[in-house]
C-alpha cells in the first residue's frame, strides 16, 4: 500500500456574498514510500491549499488523506511541514528550534542531545546551534527549517515552496543542498513549487496541476540518475515537456476569467514572470516582517 | 533601531577609535547643545522680566533643583509617589496582560470585551477622580487606582496588537510539531507578543507617572504632586520649576530603564545580539 493516499479531496472557499470558489475538486493520487513528489501549477491553483490539507491545518469538504494507514485529522509530528517563509521561531536559537518537537514530547536530555547531533551533522550547521534565526543567511534558515521538520522522524516531509524566498543565484545551490539533505534523511517528500527546473532537479515525480479546480494535468515520472545534470539533453527535455504542460494548465484558466467578479479577483491573470515577482515580493515582505529586528547588512 | 553596521563598530570587544566615540555620543552631544541654548535663553529672559513669580531666575531654580535631591521631605515624597506608581502599574499589569493575551488570542473574548474597553477608555482620567475618592477615600487608594486605570489600557491594547502580529504560521508550525495549547501559549503567544507588551509597559509607566502627579494634586495630602501644589500655594515658583524638572527627569529615567529591559529581553531581534544605541 502507498504511504500517502490523497482520496477525492474537494475544497471550496466561500466568502460572504460571493460565488463559492472551488479550489480543489475530487483530487486523488498516491505517493510511495521514499518518493520525492512535486506539485507544480499556476499561482492560485490550490497547491498550498492541498498541502495544508495534508498537513491537517485545513479540513477538506470531502475526501480524505491517509498517511501510513491512518486518516489525517489534525496537524501532528508524523508530518514534517516546512512553510513558505520557514516560520522559524525568531525568539528561539537554532538548537531550540530544531529540538522543539522533541521538547514538547518531553524526551530526555540525552535523546535530545543525540538527535541534535545527527541533525546538525546532516545539515552542516555545527557551530550555529546557539544563534538566533535573524543571524542566519537565507540558506541556513532553510536548512534549519528542514531539519526542524525532520527532527521528530516524520513519515513524510511537506515542503511549501521551500526556496520561494531565495533569489535566483542562490536557488540552484540550495536545491543541491536540499537534495542532499533529503537523501541523507531517506524521507518521503511532497513539495510545492513554481519552478519547473527545480521540480525536475529534485523530484522522482512531478504532478502538474491546472488552474481549473486543481485538476491533475499530468503526472510525470522523472527517470534520471542522481545527482542530476542540469545541462544534459534529457534534463532539458523534461523541463521543456513540463513547461509546455504548465502553459496548457494556464490556458484552462480562460474558462474562469469569464466568471463573476468573485472569481476574477482570486484568479491572478497569469504571466509567469510577473506572477513570480509578485509572489516573491509577497513572501519577502512577510519574511522581513518576521525578521523585523534585522539590521541592514 | 540599530544603526547601519558600517557606522558603528558592532564588536563589543573592539576598541573604539576617537571618531567612533563621537559617533556613539553624537545624540548626547546635540542634546547638550540644545539644553545649553535653552538655559541661556532662560537666564536672559528672567533678568529681563524681573518677576520671579512668573519666571524665577535660572540660578535659583538650579540651586533648588540640586538641593532637592538631598532634601529629606522632597525625597520621601518622591519615594512615596514612586511606590504608588509601581503599585498601580503592578495592578494594571496583572489585569492588563492576561486580558490582552486572551483578547488577542480568542476572537470571542475580543468581541465580548472590546466594546466595553473601548468606551471605558474614552473616559478622561481626571473624570475618575471624584469616583475614586468616593470609593477609596483620600490617600494611597485613589492615586493607585488612577494610575492603574491609566496604565491598563496601553497594556491591553499593546498586548492585543502583539498577539495579532504573530505570524499564523508560527501556530501551524508549533501544532505540526505536536505542541498543545499550553505549549503554544508559553512558547509562541507570550514570546511572540513580548516586544509589543514591553512597549505597552513603557507607555503604561509613562501614563502612570503622568496621572499620579495629577491625582496627587487632588486626592491626597502627600506625594510629589502634592509638593507641587504646596509650592504653588506658597508662591515658591522656583521650587515649582525645580520639581517639574525633577518629575520630567524621573519619568525619563524610568523610561530608559524600561528600554534597557526591553532590549535585553528581546535581544533575539538584533542581528549581533548587541543592543543598539
Ligand atoms: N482562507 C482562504 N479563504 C478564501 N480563499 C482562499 C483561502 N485560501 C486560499 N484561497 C484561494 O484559493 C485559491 C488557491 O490558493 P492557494 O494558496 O492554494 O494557491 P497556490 O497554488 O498555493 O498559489 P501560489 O502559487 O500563489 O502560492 C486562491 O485563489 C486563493 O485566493
Ligand atoms: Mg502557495
Amino acid at each position: 500500500m502507498a504511504l500517502l493516499e490523497v482520496k477525492g479531496i474537494t475544497k471550496t472557499f466561500t466568502r460572504r456574498k460571493k460565488t463559492p470558489h472551488i479550489v480543489l475538486e475530487n483530487m486523488s493520487f498516491s505517493v510511495e514510500q521514499g518518493q520525492y513528489v512535486s506539485l507544480l501549477g499556476p499561482s492560485g491553483c490550490g497547491k498550498t491549499t492541498l498541502l495544508t490539507v495534508m498537513g491537517g491545518f485545513l479540513t477538506p469538504d470531502s475526501g480524505q488523506i491517509i498517511l501510513a494507514g491512518n486518516k489525517v485529522e489534525k496537524p501532528g509530528p508524523d508530518r514534517g511541514f516546512v512553510f513558505q517563509n520557514y516560520a522559524l521561531f525568531p525568539w528561539m536559537t537554532v538548537k531550540e528550534n530544531i529540538l522543539y518537537s522533541l521538547q514538547v514530547k518531553k524526551l530526555s536530555q540525552r535523546e535530545q542531545k543525540e538527535r541534535l547531533h545527527e541533525l546538525l551533522e546532516i545539515s552542516h550547521l555545527f557551530g550555529s546551534e546557539n544563534k538566533y534565526p535573524v543571524q542566519l543567511s537565507g540558506g541556513m534558515q532553510q536548512r534549519v527549517a528542514v531539519v526542524r521538520a525532520l527532527a521528530s522522524r516524520p513519515e513524510i516531509l511537506l515542503l511549501d515552496e521551500p526556496l520561494g524566498a531565495i533569489d535566483f543565484q542562490m536557488r540552484e545551490l540550495l536545491q543541491e543542498e536540499l537534495a542532499a539533505l533529503v537523501e541523507g534523511a531517506k524521507t518521503t517528500v511532497v513539495m510545492v513549487t513554481h519552478d519547473v527546473s527545480e521540480s525536475v532537479y529534485l523530484s522522482d515525480r512531478v504532478i502538474v496541476m491546472s488552474a481549473n479546480k486543481g485538476q491533475i494535468v499530468k503526472d510525470v515520472y522523472i527517470n534520471l540518475d542522481r545527482p542530476r545534470d542540469r545541462q544534459s539533453p534529457e534534463f532539458k527535455g523534461y523541463v521543456s515537456e513540463i513547461t509546455e504542460l504548465v502553459r496548457q494548465a494556464f490556458s484552462e484558466k480562460a474558462v474562469d476569467i469569464e466568471l463573476p467578479s468573485g472569481f476574477a479577483e482570486t484568479n491572478v491573470n497569469y504571466n509567469s514572470q510577473a506572477s513570480f515577482t509578485d509572489a516573491f515580493n509577497r513572501m519577502s515582505n512577510r519574511y522581513s516582517r518576521v525578521n523585523h529586528g534585522r539590521a541592514a547588512k | 533601531m540599530e544603526r547601519n553596521g558600517s557606522a558603528i563598530s558592532t564588536d563589543r570587544t573592539a576598541k573604539l577609535a576617537p571618531g567612533d566615540v563621537f559617533e556613539k555620543y553624537r545624540g548626547t552631544f546635540y542634546t547638550i547643545i540644545v539644553v545649553t541654548i535653552l538655559i541661556i535663553a532662560w537666564y536672559f529672559a528672567a533678568n529681563r522680566i524681573q518677576n520671579t513669580l512668573l519666571l524665577p531666575y535660572f540660578q535659583e531654580t538650579a540651586w533648588r533643583f540640586f538641593t532637592a535631591w538631598f532634601d529629606y521631605r522632597i525625597m520621601s515624597n518622591l519615594a512615596l509617589t514612586l511606590r504608588r506608581v509601581f503599585t498601580g502599574f503592578l495592578y494594571a499589569f496583572i489585569i492588563g496582560i492576561p486580558l490582552g493575551l486572551l483578547m488577542g488570542y480568542s476572537q470571542t473574548a475580543m468581541q465580548a470585551f472590546s466594546p466595553i474597553i473601548n468606551s471605558v477608555r474614552q473616559v478622561p482620567i481626571m473624570a475618575w477622580v471624584p469616583l475614586s475618592i468616593i470609593w477609596f477615600g483620600l490617600g494611597d487608594g485613589p492615586t493607585v487606582f488612577l494610575i492603574a486605570v491609566s496604565a491598563v489600557f496601553p497594556l491591553v491594547i499593546n498586548t492585543i496588537a502583539g498577539v495579532h502580529g504573530i505570524d499564523p504560521n508560527y501556530y501551524n508550525a508549533a501544532r505540526s510539531m505536536g505542541a498543545t495549547l499550553p505549549d503554544i501559549i508559553r512558547d509562541i503567544v507570550v514570546p511572540g507578543s513580548l516586544p509589543s507588551i514591553l512597549t505597552g509597559c513603557r507607555l503604561a509607566m509613562g501614563f502612570g507617572w503622568m496621572s499620579v502627579i495629577c491625582a496627587e494634586f487632588i486626592a491626597t495630602s502627600a506625594g510629589f504632586g502634592f509638593l507641587m501644589v504646596e509650592a504653588q500655594v506658597r508662591l515658591e515658583t522656583a521650587e515649582l520649576y525645580a520639581l517639574m524638572i525633577m518629575s520630567g527627569l524621573v519619568g525619563f529615567i524610568i523610561d530608559k530603564g524600561f528600554l534597557i529591559v526591553e532590549k535585553k529581553l528581546t535581544s533575539w531581534r538584533y542581528k549581533d545580539g548587541i543592543v543598539g544605541s
